[in-house]
């Protein structure tokens, strides 16, 4: 009888795993949760934040305003993913962005991308809007620096522990003649355990 | 006790559905990946093999060359493997009183990291080779978290390779010869001849790193190689042979100790077949290089299996203790009913035959370096197939055996 006891728990117990439905909660979205150990948008809001704070407290602005006498123009270039992980590097870039442009200390121009698609609708205006509303080409504002940089990680695991180290340079490079004036660095350290076992 | 009857009953879906996979992978030997493609995506897979499913998909999608396709399944099934990595409780006592396809499958060492090659060849066909190294890189991880001492399971001489590859595009230099010294560490101990690209990709990487030390030496082993012009356009080759072979089912049915009733016992196997080795002949027109085996899959699903067969036996005696008692009590209160579920006990002992089992037979490698723009590739002794190699200097291509589909990455 015990067996068959047993029986019937082991089959009550797939059945009720089984028959797990789908449940949505909405969430604050800058609420940190962290699921599976990966990067997530809060070491993305976080790195951002932290970064463009770091860049904006250093000297070179302060230089760059006194000699040129307006704020700098500055746009954010590509972020290489070298880590681990399969990043979307656009949603760390566009949290930089919002940083630079809610900082009001410098001035913030489209992506090369953005800007093309400007450029098509300038073009189109060209032919179909009215003399009054058209804009002209040629009246774009060139960045004075570019910010690019790369995500790397180091992994160390063992068996069911992991250790993932991450880390974001960022440069900030003069397009007048090369010259980096600014290179900040982010690590974040996340140790993952996985459970042995499941129900 | 009825509904108990009718439980037994219904596992044997599983075993259906089993029997379709089996079957559909011993057809790919003779038709299409897109022909088995279109049916595998008619069916709906069993939520117990779901990982199962995917890496199949995943893999034929590959082979069709629908790569975005086969990135999201390769990702669904490696995500399912790393959810299931963990030891089920209630799984296990399933598999230990019913059957094992009780069991959701979470895929052997051998899919654990091949799911990786597949998706990084996935990303670089798909013209993105930073995913590609991505996925070379949680292979690389993959393959700490399988390692054991000394023990090959889990390590492919495949992944290397293919992470030396992406790295020598790359042109991440101390990476790439790494990764070539990882592969001939594994080819070494797996006993396996090292493929001339393997000993070319040594000499060149060392090289290329200024590692002097490790250049002298294998310059020594491979002199002959080492003297070698160098020419214009790299070709990698990768070639995939055959198919692995299926697990079959061994079972036998012995009378109880008193003869009143019967019990069964299955156990998955492999055949002893040997998979007939093909090789993908690549020429210039001035000179011709044959593939080499670089990882024999069926091998490894073997030793894969061989590994889990001490829990295999446990939970197969469990499972026919568990039953047996199950009909003896059942036959003590009616011998009809007890006779109905000894029947039912009998047909529900099925053994566990999942695995990826579409998967290549081996994989084997060539590399050919050429000033010329045009080479031709002949796969499992069917016609040439141009290759055009003016769009870049750099080249991977995958050939297969089972159709006359070439894909060629170019940089």
């Amino acid at each position: 009888m015990k067996i068959q006891s047993s029986f019937w728990l082991a089959v009550a117990a797939t059945l009720m795993l089984s028959a797990c439905s789908t449940s949505v909660e909405r969430l604050d979205a800058q609420e940190q949760i962290d699921l599976s150990g990966a990067w997530n948008d809060t070491d993305s809001q976080l790195v951002a934040r932290e970064m463009i704070e770091d860049s904006l407290s250093r000297a070179w602005i302060s230089k760059f305003v006194q000699s040129e006498g307006k704020d700098p123009v500055v746009i954010v270039g590509r972020v290489k993913n070298l880590s681990h992980e399969h990043i979307n590097t656009n949603t760390f870039v566009a949290n930089m962005e919002r940083e630079l442009i809610n900082s009001g200390e410098v001035q913030f121009v489209a992506s090369a991308a953005n800007r093309q698609e400007i450029r098509d609708e300038r073009a189109d205006q060209d032919l179909n809007a009215t003399e009054a509303t058209r804009k002209e080409a040629g009246q774009e504002y060139g960045a004075d620096y570019i910010m690019q940089g790369q995500i790397n990680t180091i992994v160390d695991v063992d068996g069911t522990t992991q250790v993932r180290y991450y880390q974001v340079n960022l440069e900030l490079i003069s397009l007048k003649d090369n010259r980096k004036v600014w290179v900040g660095e982010k690590k974040i350290k996340k140790l993952i355990k996985n459970s042995k076992l499941r129900l | 006790m009825h509904k108990l009857l009718i439980v037994l009953l219904l596992s044997l879906t599983g075993c259906v559905s089993q029997q379709n996979n089996n079957k559909l992978a011993n057809e790919l030997r003779q038709t299409t990946p897109e022909h088995i493609l279109s049916i595998l995506q008619e069916n709906k897979p069993d939520t117990s093999d779901i990982a199962q499913y995917y890496l199949n998909l995943g893999y034929l999608q590959l082979l069709s060359g629908e790569f975005t396709s086969a990135i999201e399944s390769l990702s669904t099934a490696n995500n399912e493997m790393q959810l299931l990595s963990a030891i089920s409780i209630t799984e296990n006592i399933a598999a230990g009183t019913v059957n094992e396809t009780l069991r959701r499958y979470s895929g052997y060492p051998l899919d654990r990291v091949m799911v990786h090659n597949m998706l990084a060849l996935s990303y670089l066909f798909n013209q993105d080779i930073e995913g590609a190294r991505i996925e070379m890189l949680q292979a690389d991880v993959e393959m700490k978290k399988l390692s054991e001492g000394e023990e090959l399971s889990g390590q492919l001489a495949s992944t290397h390779l293919l992470s030396a590859i992406i790295y020598e595009l790359l042109d991440e230099r101390s990476d790439a010869f790494i990764s070539y010294q990882l592969t001939e560490n594994i080819l070494n101990k797996r006993q396996i001849v090292l493929p001339e690209g393997l000993k070319l990709g040594l000499l060149r990487s060392s090289k290329k790193m200024g590692n002097d030390q490790e250049y002298d030496r294998y310059s020594k082993l491979y002199p002959s190689l080492a003297k070698q012009t160098r020419l214009d356009k790299q070709v990698f080759i990768l070639y995939f042979n055959g198919v692995v072979s299926n697990k079959e089912q061994r079972s036998i049915v012995v009378p109880s100790f008193n003869g009143r009733q019967l019990i069964r016992v299955s156990v998955p196997g492999y055949p002893n077949t040997r998979p007939l080795q093909q090789q993908a002949s690549i020429s210039d027109g001035l000179h011709r290089v044959n593939s080499a085996l670089i990882e024999n899959i069926d091998t490894l699903a073997k030793e894969d299996l061989d590994k889990e067969y001490p829990s295999i036996l446990l939970l197969t005696t469990t499972r026919a203790v568990a039953k047996y008692k199950l009909v003896q009590e059942a036959q003590k209160k009616d011998p009809l009913l007890g006779a109905l579920l000894n029947l039912a006990t009998l047909l529900s002992e099925v053994a566990d035959l999942r695995s990826w089992n579409m998967l290549p037979a081996t994989v084997q490698f060539g590399y050919l370096e050429t000033n010329f723009d045009n080479i031709a590739i002949s796969t499992n002794n069917q016609n040439e197939s141009p290759v055009n190699l003016n769009q870049g200097k750099q080249h991977v291509i995958l050939a297969t055996g089972l159709s006359d589909k070439i894909f060629n990455y170019q940089q």
